[in-house]
């Protein structure tokens, strides 16, 4: 009789390798169906149920590849990358990973970017909650502390960049978009804002000025520095004006002010 | 939130939350006793879900039902798994915690399904370790839920109901009664539901499960994607009059219909219930 750590590690291998040995192992009762049969449902349930969670987190994906192609993708993405996670909602983080390599899909080379996207959608719907940026407080900082002032991001907020129009590729497969769906690969790459607001999860195209300001608030850098890093980017970035729409939106949520040192006396 | 949180479920009908219906439920408050939500989907560190559940906690008794803990694993409990449901028994005060009795992960590779145990006593002896270590987590019982099951292995030592009734004599925990996996086992495995429904100690029951399930192939599959079948409501009449009346939820995963066939058919048990009520009175 096999341990149940044998029974379970056999019923694993006969449902992900379909392995005819690891299911004589199992000892399953015939009763009118055959154990590969039966085990053959699990397998559906199985592949199944990430067929259906996955589809659910990555729907332009599913789109963009279609049905068959996205299950077939898709089991072999469970393959490749088995779950390791008791929820399954959290499930899927590689998929962007995966189909960089996965050979069928490299004609459509801005799928993992587009995954990567759906993802950080994902991620951004679940993150914690924040209030918002003390407005009153900001605006009571005296002038001169403000290039030493660190702002802090809304923490369901992405930063994404890639090589191809991926806003757009994205946008026209969402269910509520009207218009043509005609997209121009030639139109070059997107940098994105990916982030929770009071009214869902906002995905928005950045400015080079944008993109470095925020990527730099991001990597936690003093206001100044953020400040000269956006003018270099875009000359004539009008950086206040951003600060404050990126506080509206609730992007930016918080800034913190240098720490004050005192000397004391350690005894 | 309630000061003083109801540490059991009321004896009437109550429906699964799903995500389609949460807003409408928020909004229009349909009179039910109790919901519903798996445990799982609210593992998480902020966004609307959590919000929602807060409000709707405020407004009904909340049953959390758990798909993931795995408490028939060979593999040790992912402690992560148990510090998230932890945290999150703790916001939301529910006044039932249940988990199901089977496995899902090994050598740490998780399956993400409801897989069978062979119930011997190996698998006996882990489901209650491991229910322990959860009740002592959480400091209460949990209801433990029978599933449905495509096959049996031949080293069972015993019957699925001695299995049940064991476990629950062990741990003390509670058991969440699924008649749709009673009636899906019993077809499947050719038993009498009606012995499995007697060798279950009635006052450990401290919840029921009616579900749809399909027909279609060579056994039948609990796809919760359908309405209770006429033989799942005749067991469940049978297993009412056995247990006295009991608090009973309405399961709907696959292909989740208006919430005004949830309602329905959460009528159909309260009515089952009001009979069983009225007897007893």
């Amino acid at each position: 009789m096999p341990s149940l750590r044998e029974l379970q590690r056999s019923f694993a291998t006969a449902i992900m390798d379909a392995d005819a040995a690891a299911l004589g192992d199992l000892g399953i009762v015939d009763n009118g169906l055959d154990p590969a049969a039966r085990i053959a449902i699990y397998r559906n349930n199985v592949f199944g149920n990430y067929r259906k969670t996955l589809a659910a987190t990555f729907p332009v994906i599913k789109r963009l590849v279609g049905k068959p192609f996205f299950s077939l993708a898709v089991d072999a993405f469970v393959r490749a990358h088995p779950s390791m996670r008791c929820d399954v909602n959290r499930y899927g983080g590689e998929l962007s990973l995966f189909l960089a390599d996965y050979p069928t899909a490299r004609v459509l080379d801005y799928l993992p970017d587009v995954a990567r996207l759906e993802w950080a959608v994902d991620q951004a719907n679940i993150a914690a909650d924040a209030a918002p940026l003390d407005v009153a407080a900001l605006g009571a900082v005296p002038a001169e502390m403000f290039a030493e002032l660190r702002f802090v991001l809304h923490p369901s907020a992405q930063l994404l960049q890639s090589r191809y129009p991926i806003f757009r590729i994205w946008r026209v497969n969402q269910p509520d978009y009207v218009g043509s769906d005609v997209v121009d690969l030639g139109e070059g790459g997107d940098a994105l804002l990916v982030f929770r607001s009071d009214d869902g999860v906002l995905v928005e195209r950045l400015s080079a000025g944008e993109r470095v300001m925020l990527a730099a608030i991001a990597a936690k850098r003093a206001f100044g520095s953020v400040a000269e890093r956006a003018s270099e980017a875009e000359p004539g970035f009008d950086l206040s004006d951003a600060l404050r729409r990126y506080v509206q939106s609730r992007a930016i949520v918080a800034f913190r002010t240098p720490i004050v040192t005192r000397t004391e006396n350690h005894p | 939130m309630s000061t003083n949180p109801a540490t059991s479920l009321p004896p009437y009908a109550g429906i699964g939350l799903r995500a389609p219906h949460i807003a409408r439920v928020r909004a229009e408050r349909p009179a039910l006793a109790w919901l519903e939500v798996h445990s799982e989907n609210y593992f998480v560190d902020g966004g609307p879900a959590p919000a929602a559940l807060a409000a709707i906690r405020s407004d009904y008794p909340i049953s959390l039902h758990g798909v993931g803990m795995s408490l028939g694993s060979a593999d040790a409990l992912f402690a992560g798994h148990l510090t998230k449901l932890k945290e999150l028994v703790h916001r939301i005060e529910p006044a039932a915690v249940s988990e199901h009795l089977c496995w899902g992960h090994i050598d740490g590779r998780h399956l993400n399904d409801l897989l069978p145990l062979p119930f011997t006593d190996e698998a006996l002896g882990v489901v209650c370790e491991r229910i322990e270590i959860v009740q002592s987590a959480l400091a209460r019982p949990i209801l433990l839920e029978n599933v449905s099951a495509y096959l049996r292995f031949t080293d069972d030592a015993m019957a699925e109901w001695e299995f049940v009734a064991a476990v629950a004599k062990r741990t003390g925990c509670k058991l969440l009664f699924d008649v749709n996996n009673v009636y899906v086992n019993a077809v499947n495995h050719d038993f009498d539901p009606l012995a499995y429904v007697t060798a279950i100690p009635g006052e450990a029951v401290a919840e029921i499960h009616l579900a749809g399930f399909d027909a279609r192939g060579a056994c039948l599959i609990d796809t919760h994607g359908a309405r209770v079948a006429p033989a799942v409501w005749s067991l469940y009449q049978a297993t009412i009059e056995r247990f006295g009346p009991k608090p009973t939820l309405i399961e709907w995963d696959t292909d989740v219909p208006a919430l005004e066939v949830l309602l329905d058919e959460a009528a159909q048990a309260q009515a089952i219930l009001d009979t069983c009520h009225a007897v007893a009175a």
